[in-house]
Formats: C-alpha cells, structure tokens, sequence
C-alpha cells in the first residue's frame, strides 16, 4: 500500500531529465576496398574511402538477383559492392548490416540484351 | 509520531518533490528526447504492473508456438509494431529514439519476465502516457495478440532470414521505396552517379 502511494505521488511529480542526443543512420554506397580484423572500407564514387567498424551485431545479406539471403564476413571480397547501414558512435561507424554482391552476381543480373 | 507530523511529512516531500518537477520542467522543457532516468524506469514499470489485473496476469496463452502462428506473427509485428519496436525488437528506430519513454528492448529480461497475460494485456489495452497503443476492440482479433505474446517470446531467436523476411513486409512511404531500389540497382551493378556516404533519419 505504501509503495503504491509513494509511485503514485512520484509519477505525478516526476518530469523530464537530462537530453540525450541521438545519431541517425548513415548508410555508406560504395566497393570493398579493404577488409581488416574488425573493420572494412569502402570507395564510394566520390573517391572517398570510408571505414566502417563490424561488431558484434553486424548482420551480413548477399544479395543475389532480387533476393536477399543471409550470410557471414568470409563471404565478403574485395571488390563487392556494397551497401551498408550504420550507426555512428563518435568518430566512427559502426555497421548495423551489410548488404553486398559480389562481382559475378552483379554480372548475372543485368537485364539481357 | 503525532497525526499532524505525519501530514506535514507528507505535505512536505509533495512540495519537494512539486520544485524538483517544476525545476526540471523550466531546465528541460517537456522535450521527449529525454531518456527515462532509471527511478523514473522502476516507476513506470511498477505503476504499469499495478494497472494490470491480477486476472489478466495470470492468463495463459492458448495459441499454440507452430512455425504458422510464428510467422502469422512475424508478419503482423513487421507491419504493425516494428515501426516503433524495430523488426529484432530493440526500439532503435526513428519513431522509438524519438518516444518518451522509449519502447523497451522486448528481448531482455525486463520484458521476457513478464508473464504472457501481461504481454497480452499490454498490446490488448496499450499503456497510458507512453507511445504504446491498444490493439484491442475493434483493431484485431485477441488471437492476433496471443499470436504476438508467442512472438515476442521467440524474438531472442530471431534468425536473419526471419528478419529478411520482415523488412520486406515493413510498411515503407515513396522515400524508402526509392531509397531502396537505388541501393538495389547499385547492388545489381548498375552505373550510379555519385552513390556514397549520406544521412538518413531511421
């Protein structure tokens, strides 16, 4: 009964605290350029080579014709286009998912002429 | 400890605790980009506890987890929750960073320890002065909601695939829709101009 009083009054009086910021996604467009233990970079068209961490929660999606199926780093090559969802965390971004193709899927799924 | 102690006691940790608000509210404004300290978190839990009846509390789920009721589910949590909960669960998407409180991670132990009529109970009635709506009466069937309770039971499990699967069922506005058939034809090897690092706000 006492705690249910002391939560009641305190709801009641307790308002809004410290604000924290939050980053938005970034997503990085580019090809693999660089595989490292715990990173990647990529070249994005711009000529820009972008580093991207890969933690624990990265989720890796080959992407095949119109499908995407689930995958690992070791599927990863340098040269795969790549286009990655990440989280910035300070100075770097950490990678939320990896979606790639690799060269010879990109071949075979352009249109036919 | 006199009767009129005991009220001035009273009186006296209301007024207190009225400055505190009203300090926080002139220094913080009523922003919803606050993040609940974890007092206000302990609160919010156990006034929410309190408003779920002992009755509601002790139902048990009667659908059962076959791999048709987990996908029903699956789906139903991609168009209608994952907007706010995020497809794994977490609450880390737009809408939910943006919410006072955040939705809750629904795959730790603070959400799994919940019995299954709370979790029913809870997308049933919603709850008060949070982001979290009622689904019941008029918007779904109770089934749909005990499907969910199996769902976000399994959400600590969640395969990729199963998340693929998701995120191809998640409602998406124009913006989206174009934002991912550019990134699709960059992957199919399509030449694009200028394709690199941008901003996007989910």
């Amino acid at each position: 009964m006492r705690a249910k009083f002391f939560t009641l009054i305190a709801l009641i009086a307790l308002t809004a605290s410290v604000a924290m910021p939050h980053g938005d996604k970034k997503h990085v467009i580019g090809t693999l350029e660089k595989i490292n233990a715990d990173s990647i970079v990529v070249k994005t068209s711009d000529g820009k080579s972008v580093e991207v961490k890969l933690v624990a929660s990265t989720i890796y999606v080959s992407h095949v014709g119109n499908e995407d199926k689930s995958a690992q780093l070791s599927n990863l090559t340098v040269g795969d286009r790549v286009v990655i969802h990440a989280t910035p965390n300070g100075e770097t971004l950490e990678a939320n998912e990896i979606k790639f193709s690799s060269k010879s899927a990109q071949g075979a799924a352009r249109p036919k002429r | 400890m006199s009767r009129s102690n005991v009220i001035l006691a009273v009186v006296l940790v209301v007024a207190a605790l009225a400055i505190l608000a009203a300090a926080s509210l002139l220094h913080n404004g009523l922003s919803s980009r606050a993040t609940p300290t974890s007092f206000e978190a302990m609160l919010a839990r156990n006034a929410r506890h309190m408003a779920i009846p002992a009755q509601g509390r002790k139902q048990q789920n009667p659908v059962a987890a076959s791999p048709d009721n987990l996908r029903d589910a699956r789906l139903h949590f991609a168009d209608h929750c994952a907007i706010c909960h995020g497809n794994e669960g977490t609450g880390d998407t737009l809408i939910g960073k943006g919410l006072y409180p955040k939705p809750p991670d629904l795959r730790a132990a603070e959400t799994q320890k919940l019995s299954d009529g709370e979790l029913f109970w809870i997308i049933e009635n919603g709850v008060r002065f949070t982001g979290m709506p009622a689904f019941g009466g008029n918007h779904g069937s109770q089934e749909d909601s005990w499907k969910l309770v199996r769902f976000i039971r399994h959400l600590p499990q969640l395969s990729n695939d199963e998340r693929l699967e998701m995120e191809r069922n998640n409602p998406k506005g124009p913006g989206d829709r174009t934002e991912e058939n550019e990134e699709e034809d960059f992957l199919r090897g399509t030449p694009v101009q200028q394709k690199h690092e941008s901003s996007h706000p989910h």
